[in-house]
Formats: C-alpha cells, structure tokens, sequence
C-alpha cells in the first residue's frame, strides 16, 4: 500500500503543477468575465457555440431536473450560478451563458 | 410664511422625485440565500417475517449560501432528522470557496468528497430518483461522503468535449480498530474531524465528457493515505487506497419520446491488512486478521416520458435499479448483499416528487449475523427542494 499511496501523491502533485500552468497560461486575465454582448449576441452565438438556453436544458439536467427561471430573481440566480459551478464542476462560460439565460426569461 | 411652505414642499417633493428618479436601487455584490431540501414518508419493512412500518418525521436540510462576492463563497449545510426518537443534528458540509481563475477554484473547510459522484451530486432527497441511498453509502458504506481539508477544481472547454477535475487533501479516515466496538473492527470511519496521526489523505477525480451536448460522463476518482490508525498505536500505519468508476447517460431520445438516464458507479476499498483482537464469551481473547478489501456497484436506469401528449403522463417517471455490497471475508462485518429497487416517481414540479418504491435485499453475513436475511420494503416519500 505504501508504493500506492507514493504513486498517488505524485501523480496528484504533478496533477496540480500541471493544471496551474495550463490554467494560468491560456488565462490573459487572472478572471475573465464573459462580455455581455458574447452572451447576447445570440445569432452568432448559434453559429459558433450553444445558446445558454441549450446548456440549461443540458447542463442542468445531467444531476437533476433543469429549474424554472421564474422561481428566482436576477440576484439569486448569481448566487445559485456561482454555488453550482463549484459543485458541479461546470465551466466558467457554462455557468455565465446559463446564469444570463435564467436571468433573462425569469 | 406661504413662500416658506411652498419652497419646504418643492424641496422635499423634489428631492424624492430627484432621488426616486436617479437612484438605480443597485443590488449589493453580497447577498445570503437560504436554499436546501427534506423529505418525508412512510416506510413498511419486511426482514425475515419480521414486519415492520413508520411513518418518518421530516428530514430537513438547509444550506446556507453566503456570496461575499463574484469570486468568495461560502456554504454550509446542516441536517435534522429524527433517529429513534432522537433529533439528530448533522454538519453536511461547511467551506469557503473562491475562484482563483476561469479554470481553478481553491475550497477549504469541510466539503462533499468527489469520489464519484453519488454522494456529492446525486445523494438529495429531490435529486435522487429513489428513497434511500445505493448499497455501500452511508452508515458502515466504503465510499467517502465529505472530509476536513483544502482542494483544487475546476474544468476546461476542449472545444466540444469538457474535462473537469479536483485534488484534494484531507485528515483521512480513521481505522476503527476494535477496541470499543469488536464487531467493526477494520471498517474506515470517514468522519474524522480530528485528525488522529499525521499522515493526510490525498485524493482526486477527473470527468470527461466526450460530447458536445454534455450527455455523457466518465470519471475516475481515487483516494490514497499511509496510516489511517491512531498515532503511537500499532495501527498507525495501516494505509488504505481506494477508487472508484462512475458513468452518467442522461439524453432525450425522441423514438423514446423522453428523457433517459443512466447512472452508474463502481467503489473499491483496499486497507492494508492488520490484526486484531476477538474476546470470546468465556473471556479469551484470540488474535485474527482478515484480506481487508471491499467493493460497491450500483447502476441506475430511469425515464421520464416528456415528449408524450398527455400532461399526467409527462410528470411521471420509472426508475430501475441495481446494488451490491461485499465486505471482506473474515470480518467481524463479513457481508455480501445485493439489491432490486424499482420505482415510479410523479413530479409535482421540477425540484418536488413523490417517490413509489419497492425494493428487495438479500444479504448474506453482515455485523455477526450469520445466514441469508431477505429484507423488502415499500417506500412512499415527497422530497422537495427549495
């Protein structure tokens, strides 16, 4: 048990070393907000990415049933978004293209 | 004195109208929200012609979310439910988290274990299709539900195909060695809020889904630490690794005319072998020491008919499912068990269900038990989240 928990540790040190370099050097900005006219606009988002309608009818519904915007003001949506991209692992554009998506049809 | 009135007037009217006006109301960057869930029901239980049912008290999980801003978060989960007839009051989680960058998020405190995704995403009353938890989570399970320490997460966009990752570093379990309860004797004990030696737990998951429309994911977990005993003792460095395998289909199919979700996961413990110490009735005491591995699956299959014309139709939902247990041989909890489950579900909204459900277990051994026990039950729970 002793060499496996030796391989893990280091493949979990090399992981973290690895996932900082590559996290840091393909980020210009050390956070980068997603422009609200990215999010808006909507016709060439069709062309090249999904709409945050899509990934809401998608994303959410990987765990459970996707909510209702209109449970939630624009407020709570933001907390929601932030507490559910940490625990569901999801992407900083998921999460914004869904959390503009909510915040619009509420 | 009417000029004084009349400018008195125009200056107060003026001055709301002025502030009414221009004010934006702009919501502050802080902000609390209570959310969480419960459940409640009624339980029948057949084991061995021995029946048995209950009502069940509600069980009530709030969470506590405090945005402190667009990057720091903390959480808090708390549990009541009434065990017996005691009120049980239990820390779920409690962390900090702050985003570090688009792809990195530090959390620190107690948090949920991503050791395959049970326990951290699917284990609420409102999210899980049926009543209780597979075989293997929970009370005496192998797979670890939340730990004290700091981790690293996060996700990357490949261009269709996402990956997403955390490693973590945690107190670790503590080897439950016998001494107060001989019938345990080897089991993990996860809930370890003071660490009990020095050597930390080191763990991790990586998921991956292939497809562009996020309908697939795999994952592989690990979790690993050299001593799980107590420091000074001769357990102190009994160590234990384990994986675990999850797999999660979730895709309307329109032939199907609905939504069709599978779920899997498969959880290995291996703790290194170590001897311990069985007192007989008659006061003699005999050393043994048993192959301390265990293993956990269960695979999950549900489908909610939402493209059918009838609305009551819509909201119902069938769930089919299959678990098995095996605890070492050798144990004082030597156990082998596998159960059925199936389910019907009608949703009442999309986070409120009520949950139909039999289920059906034989387990062979378990806790000093000898023979094969077959247990079934009937199960009718409302879960709502909110």
């Amino acid at each position: 048990m002793k060499s496996i928990h030796k391989i893990t540790v280091t493949v979990a040190s090399i992981l973290v070393v690895l996932i900082t370099i590559v996290a840091c050097t393909s980020t210009k900005e050390v956070y980068t907000p997603v422009l609200e006219k990215e999010v808006a606009d909507s016709d060439q988002e069709f062309k090249i990415e999904k709409s945050g309608a899509q990934l809401w009818g998608e994303v959410c519904n990987r765990c459970h049933i996707a909510p209702s915007p209109s449970d939630y003001n624009d407020t709570d949506w933001e907390t929601i978004s932030l507490h559910m991209r940490v625990r569901a692992n999801l992407t900083e554009k998921e999460s914004k293209k869904i959390e503009e998506f909510l915040k619009s049809a509420n | 004195m009417k000029k004084l009135i009349l400018s008195l007037f125009v200056f107060v009217f003026g001055y709301q109208l002025y502030g009414q006006t221009y004010n934006t109301f702009e919501p502050s960057k802080t902000q609390f929200m209570l959310r969480g869930y419960g459940h409640t029901g009624f339980e029948y239980m057949d084991s061995n012609d021995e029946a048995e049912s209950t009502f069940l008290g509600l069980t009530y999980a709030p969470i506590f979310l405090y945005k402190h801003s667009d990057r720091l978060m903390f959480e808090a989960e708390l549990e009541f439910k009434l065990e017996g007839n005691e009120l049980e009051i239990g820390l779920e989680y409690a962390d900090v988290m702050y985003v570090l960058n688009k792809n990195i998020t530090v959390r620190a405190g107690k948090f949920l274990l991503p050791f395959g995704t049970f326990m951290e995403r699917l284990h609420p009353a409102w999210i899980n299709r049926l009543p209780n938890a597979p075989l293997g989570y929970g009370h005496d399970g192998i797979a670890p539900s939340s730990g004290i320490g700091v981790e690293l997460r996060g996700a990357f966009d490949l261009g269709g195909p996402r990956l997403n990752y955390s490693i973590y570093s945690t107190n670790g379990p503590r080897l439950n060695d016998g001494s107060e309860e001989p019938e345990e004797a080897g089991i993990l004990q996860f809930e370890n809020f003071e660490d009990n030696n020095l050597a930390k737990a080191y763990g991790g998951r990586i998921g991956i889904l292939p497809f562009s429309d996020s309908s697939a994911e795999l994952g592989f977990s690990a979790y690993s630490t050299s001593g799980t005993g107590e420091e000074d003792s001769q357990y102190e460095d009994v160590g234990a690794f384990l994986f675990a395998l999850d797999f999660s289909y979730v895709k309307p199919i329109s032939p199907l005319k609905g939504i069709v979700d599978i779920k899997a996961q498969y959880n290995n413990s291996n703790v290194d072998t170590a001897t311990f110490i069985e007192v007989h009735e008659d006061g003699d005491a005999e050393e043994y020491s048993f192959d301390n591995q265990s293993n956990s699956f269960y695979a999950q299959l549900s489908y909610r008919p939402t493209m059918v014309e009838s609305d009551f139709m819509k909201k119902l939902e069938f769930v089919g499912r299959y678990s098995d247990f095996n605890a070492p041989e050798g144990a004082e909890w030597e156990e082998a068990s596998v159960q059925y489950a199936f389910g019907l579900n009608y949703w009442l909204s999309w986070r409120s269900v009520i949950k139909l459900s039999y289920q059906t277990t034989e387990t062979e051994g378990g806790h000093g038990a000898d023979g094969i026990t077959n247990t079934d039950g009937l199960f009718i729970h409302w879960a709502i989240g909110f």
